[in-house]
């Protein structure tokens, strides 16, 4: 496994450029350091001040007593070099470089990322960056982004590890994922990445126990074969899902052929995503999604949907949806029509979708799931649980979670609906069962798990 | 259908390749990607079936290549600096006879000596004219990044405007041949529709899987791009192909 713990699980961390200076970003990050559960010790270093938060400042990181074991670095871009230096004299073996200026900014920045890197190469020093947020790991209580707690919320410790080159992708995604109540393992910005990559990452949280859904931000790769190694390797042991930015990009080729002109870059990424078991998101709100349904459910065995319904109007918005996707829809066997007719009023729909009507109980729900799921005739479940009929109460959730277990299919719930509705959300979302509020989100997420399911077979 | 148009899987051995390696070396070393015909001979080594030709110099030699492979011909001009072959005139369909065959020699001759009086004109492909059927494009790229990747899409409007076309990073197998050729909303095309026979899917799934294994073998070429391929209920013919290389 490769070693990358002094990003992960630091004992020690120097802030290099720390200051209370209201809007300075090394305050904001000590500030959510000090307001988390971050047990280890932390080193404010600036040579302007004694203390910083009524915590002692040091001059230099060699002033620091102790080993360190991350240094977060967050000053003016032409600073950085020799600070680097210093860290590297320190014996600092990993080093998370904040500040911007660098590549991203012309001629300049480059020379001096370049220096940042042979600095970093000579000295054997491992850099997440630069001009980036760094890594957020609940479990290890380390927070290194420099957005204040009351603007971007944190997500507390779950199964999706995120990869972002992205630094505002991975501040909303992180917000959002907080919002919806769901936790991260592993988060890492990269940015400029001028050592640290997704390639390494991957191959990092393939072995993370941690972390059983890894999502990327993806706008460029540097090393297209080493990442389909990477990525195919984390893809057996964890659901990797990319959303890839920058569609538009023109191929590299000179294109005089053909396909050469109608190869843009996406379609080769596209196609290498295929080749590594990377699941693709093809927008933000499927990446959100994605990480949904594959951090709840297993993948699926085949793409054979069941459709279970207390309203025929969404049921057959789903039942459509499915069609688009290329899932199946297979009518119920007759055995269980005939089973099921024993069961239930005859007005119901014994078809697929089964529609419960308006009159449906929290146990036929059971009964349908039971009867239809088990067996062979389905790979996997979407049940509609609108709350208009009188007879459901939430005892529903129970019903339909225990379907879940008995049947063992993965099984999604379409709820639509508005305040109470969705305050019957994280009901369910607490039994495992992820919720998805219109037919087009679930019906894509069930898609995705299907996807997900047709890797490495 | 002939049945010699059918597409026989690829040998596992790098043999194979010698006489493709040879003819891209040659050009190579004259600085320059292959003519047709050179990129004809050279996927035609592997195994893919290309109409029968030959080139003339003149119009005698013409008439006598034509009617040695029989009418209807094809009479194509072979020039390094023409690529867009029809756009200039380049290209003369259907000739039935002798006299057909050197009125076209004649316009050809003419017609780029007009548009494009730099070039160099090599000689006159003449080509005994291929069925007319399905239209289907494959081609390989080579990404900076990603390595060669193989193209599959159906000619005509389906690439050009409906961009109904598939990707995959090489090397692909039979299997992914295949789903190149399902993912296709043209794909009913493919498999036969409204009574029209299926067209031969093993045949174009080793075409697809030879052009893969090219591109892996022959780090040389840059693009190739086998437009239009006549894909036949048996069996398929490769109408046009063009080979760029990296020089």
């Amino acid at each position: 496994m490769l070693d990358l713990s002094g990003f992960f699980n630091p004992e020690s961390i120097a802030i290099i450029g720390a200051s209370e200076k209201p809007g300075k970003l090394s305050g904001i990050i000590i500030q959510n350091l000090l307001g988390a559960c971050y047990r280890g010790n932390l080193y404010p270093v600036n040579p302007s001040y004694k203390e910083v938060f009524g915590i002692r400042c040091f001059p230099s990181v060699n002033d620091i007593p102790t080993n360190i074991d991350l240094a977060v670095i967050a000053i003016p871009a032409p600073n950085v070099p020799g600070v680097l230096k210093g860290c590297g004299d320190k014996k600092i073996g990993s080093v998370i470089i904040i500040s911007s200026g660098f590549r991203e900014t012309g001629e300049e920045g480059e020379r001096l990322e370049k220096k940042v890197k042979d600095i970093s190469n000579e000295l054997g020093i491992r850099i997440v960056g630069p001009n980036c947020m760094g890594v957020y790991s609940p479990a290890s209580c380390l927070d290194t982004f420099f957005i204040p707690s009351e603007r971007m919320e944190r997500p507390g410790p779950g199964p999706v590890s995120i990869l972002s080159q992205s630094g505002s992708f991975a501040v909303t995604f992180l917000d959002i994922l907080a919002y919806e109540g769901m936790g991260v393992s592993k988060v890492v910005n990269y940015g400029n990445r001028i050592d640290i990559g997704e390639s390494e990452l991957l191959r990092y949280l393939a072995d993370d126990n941690g972390t059983k859904v890894v999502a990327m931000y993806i706008e460029s790769i540097e090393n297209g074969k080493e990442f389909i190694e990477a990525a195919s390797y984390c893809s057996l042991r964890k659901s990797v899902v990319a959303f890839k930015a920058g569609k538009r990009e023109a191929g590299a080729s000179a294109a005089r052929s053909h396909t050469g002109a109608m190869a843009g870059r996406y379609e080769i990424y596209k196609a290498a995503f295929r080749k590594a078991g990377v699941v693709e998101a093809e927008t933000y709100g499927e990446l959100l999604d994605a990480c949904k349904i594959l951090s709840f459910q297993k993948p699926s065995r085949g793409k054979r949907v069941l459709i279970v319904t207390d309203g025929g109007g969404i049921g057959v918005a789903i039942a459509d949806l499915c069609g688009d996707h290329g899932l199946d829809i297979p009518d119920l066997h007759y055995e269980i029509k005939e089973r099921l007719s024993k069961k239930l009023p005859s007005y119901y729909s014994l078809r697929n979708p089964v529609d419960l009507t308006g009159s449906a109980t929290d146990d036929e729900y059971g009964i349908v799931l039971r009867e239809a799921l088990s067996g062979d005739h389905y790979d996997l479940a979407i049940v509609t649980a609108l709350w208009g009929p009188p007879a459901l109460t939430d005892r529903l959730i129970d019903v339909i979670a225990g379907a879940e277990e008995v049947t063992g299919k993965p099984l999604l719930i379409c709820s639509i609906g508005g305040r109470f509705t969705m305050s019957r959300k994280g009901l369910f979302e607490k039994k495992g069962l992820p919720v998805f509020p219109s037919p087009e989100r679930a019906v894509k997420a069930a898609s995705l798990l299907v996807k997900r399911g047709m890797i490495n077979t | 259908m002939n049945a010699d148009l059918r597409v026989q899987g690829l040998k596992d051995s790098s043999e194979t390749m010698d006489k493709a390696k040879e003819i891209v070396n040659m050009a190579l070393a004259q600085k320059r990607s292959l003519l047709e015909p050179e990129a004809k001979a050279l996927i035609n080594s592997v195994g893919i079936p290309i109409p029968s030709s030959g080139a003339a110099r003149d119009e005698d030699e013409a008439v006598n290549i034509a009617e040695s492979i029989s009418y209807p011909v094809v009479l194509k001009v072979i020039s390094p600096q023409v690529i867009h072959k029809t756009d200039f005139g380049g290209v003369k369909i259907g000739a039935r006879n002798k006299d057909e065959v050197k009125r076209d020699f004649s316009d050809i001759i003419e017609n780029i000596r007009r548009k494009v009086p730099d070039a160099e004109v090599i000689g006159i492909l003449v080509e005994k004219m291929a069925f007319q059927s399905t239209e289907v494009i494959i081609g390989g790229i080579r990404d900076l990044q990603f390595g060669p990747a193989i193209m599959f899409g159906l000619g005509g409007i389906f690439t050009e405007i409906l961009k109904d076309i598939s990707f995959r990073l090489a090397p692909i197998t039979k299997k992914e041949a295949l789903g190149m050729m399902e993912e296709l909303k043209g794909y009913p095309l493919i498999e036969g529709y409204r009574g029209s026979k299926p067209l031969d899917r093993e045949s174009l799934s080793d075409t697809m899987v030879k052009v893969s294994k090219l591109m892996e073998e022959i780090k040389d070429i840059q693009e190739v791009d086998l437009n239009p391929v006549f894909l036949y209920p048996e069996g398929l013919t490769v109408v046009d192909a063009r080979i760029i290389l990296k020089v």
